[in-house]
């Protein structure tokens, strides 16, 4: 999975909003789409959303990207919900023979359940979608600084931002890892079946959780020697300003995601 | 070409400092006291080497000068370390921080922005330093160790001799007097090598650092450092100049540490009694270099530990041989 | 395992030709026509600069890196033309951070960890597991959790995982890098053994005092290529062009090549050794009732005599 939502440079107008407005818009938006129930309403906002990425001038491979990673989990969502979703308008009747206990008689495959699973899963995606739009287009610093102006202590910011640089380099570490196994002629990710690979996780996840840690230790000792988290005053040399465009974006937003809920209960 | 800088004042004392870390892990278990009875002083101004075997106790010792041991590690410490009059366990290590700067030997592990001037400026912008106040610190930290320019420049995409050096200049930033670095060299190429230590030196001649160096390389010592500590299993087993602790064979068979190849050379033929020339009188020059090239019995200002040392001595040797 | 290895028949262990290399397309090429030949049993440092391409040069050979042009033959065949798990028989690799290539809980099962993959049947890999950890002195280890381990010992582990899958080439990414004096000495000494039973090492180190004394042949790699090839001592004759790539010789041979010619000592010298003995053989005498070191003892045993007043040091 190459899919990384790391800052990418840019001049685009979502680059240059304060990080304050697009931190307002992401905890909008992904309130909003937690209160999606129109699949149609789903799918509208799930345009909207890449339009905003074109906007960005990001690229969309990395929405591909990260719809590939979601695959399993929608995979797994669809056979659950049609499944166990109680609709009425079958598609397959009903697979577990009844006198199985508990769940015999269920197992039919339902209109309603797959138009359920794909609801959620539009919602998923444009879940995943959101958290980038803001990490791509905003520094990490000036993420931090403006979760700091909207109130959360330093030390609190730092941790929660940090954790998106920690992905790429946990990525590029894990495959470090496995060209090192491929060295012992470990081939079960090239050749293995789906059990096998998934029985061939924990020898990798070792070395990636001490390497991790032994790599925290050090981070925090470098940290500590130069006074992180000493003054409730921290200064910063680059600062955030709001301007009448982010006002702007955030009207829109709060309208935006104020049309989303309103849809839930207008729209059945 | 180094003064004696012993007549400064003391800086930097151990009073008989033992530390264990926390925890019972297997490492804990078989070697607990990580440092024991550890009694010296480091005076202002002086370029001090840190020799030993790993697990001898060196990263602790450099963690102990900025109170990172005991604060950020936990575990127990006895006896004290004073910094500057500051004893560090009842300083933070916030406090610490503006004394002691501290440099670690993995270049990726202490660098975490995306700039190399956010960098540099995080130091400060913790303590809370005026904005203004901290870009001047930050140009004049870049300039010494000559990273002016690379201000936007990403860490990572920095060679390791150049991240070591913004390693150095984040730690310049908070104005210390103390610059500690923790085999800062290991893993960086000859070059990159040569470039730490030209910046470190500068710091030492020039603003008068007290710098503490834990380090392997042996002729790196001998050409840059006024005093030499030699820790093993936790306790300071000696300590003198370096030509003083490159002499002392018996201490080298113990330690096994690095002493420059000159030096091993010069060993190598005293060891041989060369020259074998019994008839030369008792005070006559031994002609490695000027008087006995080894032990605490003999005046031991003479065991080479440069080039030019050595060089000066073989010629010395074979034309009074000839 | 692959029959197309008939590890009697080519003399030739590592052969590049006119090998390129770029991580991105159109970007700067980390290796920029590289040709050389190593023959099996020679014992070779590689060097330069950081970022000469020395470990990409590595991986190409371990077949992690195929080639964008070129040609990477080892044991008499092509990378190109077969798998990377197909290689480590022929080709052992210890990178530079032993902590990302261990992966068991105890010693024993991270050596036995390759051979198992390999398919071999039980008692062989007891066999193997047993002649790794002879070979690198970890006898006293076999049930630890290797990331515990200190530095030194965590390299030899790996060393020992990697000879338990029997290659005929080892190669050393810096495997000194970070170790103490006596870590390095123990892991050269490895080195040294494994090339007297005639196997073929590489070490790429910065330690130029390391290559001098334990290989015979340096190829020293500068911005993706060759600067130069062939033994040590011709390699490091030639400080102006080293210094190039930031390579200097080890202080002994800077030495050496700074005394005046009319003394009569080898300006090539190596190691302290060297030309030590040839000072001893030009000056002094030898004395018959002392025990004089074998070379890769650290430094003088016998108590050394103040030659003025006769008393031991």
């Amino acid at each position: 999975m190459k899919a990384t939502v790391q800052y990418v440079p840019g001049k685009s107008a979502f680059h240059r909003l304060d990080p304050r407005s697009k931190i307002v818009f992401m905890l909008l938006v992904t309130f909003a789409i937690l209160i999606v129930q129109n699949l149609w309403v789903a799918v509208a906002v799930l345009l909207t959303l890449v339009l905003f990425w074109g906007l960005a001038r990001l690229p969309f491979s990395v929405v591909a990207d990260l719809g590939k990673a979601m695959l399993g989990i929608v995979v797994f969502l669809f056979v659950v919900q049609a499944l166990l979703y109680p609709g009425k308008t079958a598609l397959i009747q009903p697979v577990i023979p009844r006198f199985v206990p508990f769940i015999g008689g269920r197992g039919q495959v339902t209109l309603e359940g797959v138009l359920f699973a794909l609801l959620l899963s539009l919602r998923l995606l444009a879940m995943v979608v959101v958290l980038p739009l803001v990490s791509m287009t905003t520094p990490v610093h000036i993420l931090t600084l403006g979760l700091v102006r909207l109130g959360l202590p330093y030390r609190l910011a730092y941790t929660v931002t940090t954790a998106l640089n920690l992905i790429p380099i946990l990525q590029i570490e894990a495959g470090v890892i496995r060209d090192a196994q491929r060295l012992r002629a470990f081939q079960v990710f090239e050749k293995g079946g789906f059990l096998d690979k998934l029985k061939a996780y924990p020898p990798l996840v070792t070395p990636l959780i001490i390497g991790a840690m032994r790599r925290a230790q050090l981070m925090a000792i470098a940290m500590d020697s130069r006074a992180f988290g000493a003054s409730g005053n921290r200064t910063y040399i680059q600062d955030i300003r709001m301007r009448a465009g982010d006002w702007l974006f955030i009207g829109f937003s709060i309208l935006y995601a104020g049309a989303i809920v309103a849809m839930r209960f207008l729209v059945r | 070409m180094r003064q004696h800088k012993g007549q400064q004042e003391p800086y930097i004392v151990f009073d008989d400092v033992s530390y264990r870390y926390p925890g019972s892990g297997h490492a804990v278990k078989k070697h607990p006291y990580v440092l024991k009875h550890v009694s010296l002083t480091i005076h202002r101004g002086e370029f001090v080497a840190v020799l030993g075997e790993n697990g001898a106790g060196k990263s602790t010792f450099c963690q102990a000068l900025n109170g990172v041991v005991p604060h950020s590690r936990g575990g127990r410490m006895r006896g004290r370390v004073i910094v500057g009059g500051q004893d560090t366990q009842q300083a933070t290590v916030a406090e610490m921080a503006q004394q002691v700067g501290i440099v670690l030997e993995d270049p990726e592990a202490q660098l975490f922005t995306t700039s190399v001037l956010s960098e540099v400026a995080f130091g400060p912008e913790n303590l809370g330093v005026d904005p203004g106040e901290i870009l001047r610190r930050a140009r004049w930290a870049l300039e010494v160790v000559r990273l002016t320019g690379y201000e936007d420049h990403p860490p990572t995409a920095l060679s390791g001799g150049q991240k070591q050096r913004l390693a150095i200049a984040a730690a310049l930033t908070m104005h210390p007097q103390v610059l500690v670095l923790d085999e800062a060299t290991s893993q960086l190429d000859p070059l990159g090598t040569l470039e730490v230590f030209s910046v470190v030196r500068e710091l030492n001649e020039q603003y008068k650092m007290t710098i503490v160096m834990a380090t392997n390389k042996g002729e790196e010592v001998a050409e840059f450092c006024d005093r030499v500590l030699v820790l093993h299993k936790g306790e300071l087993i000696a300590q003198g100049t370096p030509r003083e602790v490159f002499a002392d064979t018996e201490l080298l068979q113990r330690v096994t540490i690095r002493a420059p190849q000159v030096s091993q050379l010069a060993l190598y033929l005293a060891e041989r009694e060369v020259p074998a020339d019994k008839k030369r009188p008792a005070d006559e020059k031994h002609p490695l270099a000027a008087g006995c090239s080894l032990s605490a019995g003999c005046s031991l200002s003479a065991l080479p530990i440069t080039l030019d040392e050595a060089r000066r001595g073989i010629v010395q040797l074979m034309r009074g041989a000839d | 395992m692959n029959e197309v290895f008939q590890r009697t028949a080519t003399a030739v262990a590592i052969e590049i030709e006119d090998l390129e290399y770029g991580y991105q397309p159109h970007g700067v090429m980390a290796l920029g026509g590289v040709s050389f030949a190593i023959r099996r049993g020679e014992f070779v440092g590689i060097v330069g600069h950081n970022g000469a391409g020395k470990t990409t040069l590595l991986k190409t050979v371990v077949g992690l890196l195929l080639p964008t042009s070129g040609r990477v033959t080892v044991g008499g065949v092509d990378t190109r033309q077969t798998t990377v798990a197909d290689l480590t028989t022929w080709v052992g690799f210890v990178s530079q951070n032993p902590d990302q290539q261990l992966f068991a809980q105890t010693v024993v099962e991270e050596i036995a960890f390759g051979p198992r993959n390999l398919g071999l049947s039980e008692e062989e890999i007891r066999e193997r597991v047993a002649m790794g950890i002879a070979m690198t002195g970890l006898e006293e280890f076999r049930h630890e959790f290797p990331p515990a381990l200190a530095k030194g010992d965590r390299a030899r582990v790996v060393i020992a995982s990697v000879l338990a899958m029997q290659p005929e080439i080892i190669i050393l990414d810096e495997p000194t890098t970070g170790q103490d004096y006596r870590g390095s000495r123990q892991i050269m000494q490895i080195a040294r053994r494994l090339h007297e039973e005639g196997r073929t090492v590489l070490v790429v180190t910065h330690d130029m005092a390391l290559v001098a004394e334990y290989a015979e042949r340096a190829i020293v790699l500068c911005r993706g290529q060759v600067l130069l090839d062939g033994t040590t001592a011709t390699v490091f004759s030639q400080p102006e062009v080293l210094r190039r790539t930031h390579v200097m010789p080890p202080q002994i041979t800077q030495l050496a090549q700074t005394l005046p010619p009319e003394l009569g000592l080898p300006t090539d010298a190596l190691t302290v050794e060297q030309l030590g003995q040839a000072v001893v053989e030009r000056v002094g005498q030898r004395r018959t009732d002392v025990f004089y070191p074998r070379t890769d003892v650290f430094y003088p045993r016998v108590p050394l005599k103040c030659r003025d007043e006769g008393r031991d040091v």
